[in-house]
């Protein structure tokens, strides 16, 4: 069989592409405005980001068995809960500036539906090593679109890439200047409406096939 | 064993695992985290007088004996006397830090606590020895809007409070103000040297600052007329206590 033919393989492509998180299904886009400014924070964010939503779904895939139905909700989130602390905990132990300059966005990975919506719709009903492969799916999905998105906003609002200027001076001379509308929320908002629709084109997967 | 009964078991074994991973990890990292916001504080001191540059990795030790070396922290009284910080039994003072080489003050650095718009705006200004000089800012912590009044981070933000003046040329005191936009274009040419560049998008940010700094400059004025007339002794270091720092 080949590999791309593979459940486990599936359980991570369709995430990470063809049913990608945020351009697909439109989840978790309030935390891709605010992280998306310099790609430095979207990197530790995406990183962050795999983590909660890999562990939580092979948390919660291994003791699907024995979680009672009634409190399920309560149970994934107190797991996603505790491994968002331990990494904000981390972070502020360990790498001191980045966890600055993410400042509450660590915190509000908890708020961020894709991992709720994968712990419950998928690591519930399925053995843990798909649900890790789906957590790292949807980790690289969301990861790759808020890359994307940080890499344009940072390239044209401040000219720089991973905070090294990379729009020579005589740009500058000769009258260039940075927009500083990628700064504002509402440009992430109108780069991720361009990538949706590029994506849904490219996929072949519009409104007729609904 | 009932379904209620189970789920409640389970709930109850839950928070027991979760409680003691959480309180063990919040436990095990909290020197480190403590040492890291004391660096940083420290790190944000020195910058506010030059003394380490913005861009440039510094070991936690390099801060520390810098800062041993050349920072020392004082209180202000009211009538602008600097004097030992264990001396203030009767009076209340000010915190304020000065930054001594060759048994000189080269500049005393005033620490800021003020209101932003999301929350407090903290950080360092320092001024000259000759009491009206800006000789840097800095920013410490704030919780404005990442992007907009969180630009106040960003390095040129901070450094171009460097050689506003604080006082007119009547020799009375104006603050510095964050203008509403950029100097050059918004502000007349006599204020200029009592301006900085404003942030598009956070002209309540930079309302919320320029008031914050002239509440907390005021207070320091006596201090600032003692250095502008020249009339400033140095007190004695006091080395012992470099570890109660604020």
């Amino acid at each position: 069989m080949k590999l791309t033919r593979t459940k486990t393989f599936k359980a991570f492509a369709e995430p990470a592409w063809t049913n990608n998180p945020i351009n697909m299904q439109m989840l978790g886009i309030c935390s891709a405005l605010a992280v998306t400014i310099q790609l430095r924070t979207a990197f530790v964010m995406t990183l962050a980001m795999i983590f909660v939503i890999t562990g939580s779904s092979l948390i919660i895939s291994l003791l699907r068995k024995i979680i009672p139905g009634n409190i399920r909700i309560i149970v994934e989130l107190g797991v996603i809960a505790s491994l968002v602390i331990l990494t904000d905990e981390f972070l502020r132990a360990y790498y001191f500036e980045i966890s600055r300059l993410l400042s509450v966005f660590v915190g509000l990975i908890i708020t961020n539906c894709i991992i709720l919506g994968r712990t419950e719709g998928f690591a519930m009903s399925n053995p843990p090593h798909l649900a890790v492969m789906d957590g790292i799916g949807n980790g690289a999905g969301y990861g790759s679109v808020l890359l994307s998105v940080a890499f344009l906003r940072e390239l044209f609002g401040s000219g720089e890439v991973f905070g090294y200027d990379v729009i020579p001076q005589s740009f500058y001379d000769a009258g260039y200047e940075d927009m500083g509308f990628m700064l504002l929320a509402p440009a992430a908002f109108i780069i991720i409406g361009l990538m949706a629709w590029l994506q849904k084109y490219l996929s072949g997967t519009g409104e007729k096939d609904r | 064993m009932s379904d209620m009964a189970k789920s409640i078991l389970f709930a109850v074994g839950m928070c027991i695992v979760l409680g003691l991973l959480l309180t063990t990890a919040a436990t095990a990292l909290q020197p480190l985290q403590q040492k890291n916001m004391e660096i940083n504080r420290k790190k944000n001191v020195l910058l506010s007088v030059d003394l380490v540059s913005r861009d440039g990795k510094y070991t936690h030790e390099e801060i520390t004996t810098l800062y041993d070396e050349k920072i020392d922290l004082f209180g202000a009284t009211q009538t602008g006397a600097i004097v030992e910080e264990n001396k203030i039994d009767r009076e209340p003072v000010l915190p304020i830090y000065l930054y001594i080489e060759d048994d000189t003050i080269q500049a005393y650095i005033v620490p800021i606590d003020t209101q932003g718009v999301w929350g407090m705006i903290s950080g360092y200004l320092a001024i000259e020895d000759d009491g009206s000089t800006v000789r840097g800012f800095t920013i410490t912590r704030h919780s404005e809007t990442p992007g907009l009044g969180g630009e106040i981070e960003r390095q040129w933000f901070q450094e171009n409070f460097e050689g506003k003046k604080i006082v007119n040329k009547h020799g009375t005191f104006v603050s510095v103000r964050v203008a509403r936009g950029e100097v050059e274009r918004q502000v007349p040419e006599e204020e200029k040297p009592h301006y900085v560049d404003g942030i598009s998008g956070a002209t309540l940010t930079g309302k919320y600052l320029s008031e914050g700094l002239k509440q907390v400059l005021s207070r320091y004025e006596p201090v600032s007329i003692r250095f502008r007339d020249n009339r400033i002794e140095k007190p004695g270091r006091s080395k012992k206590r470099a570890k109660g720092d604020l």
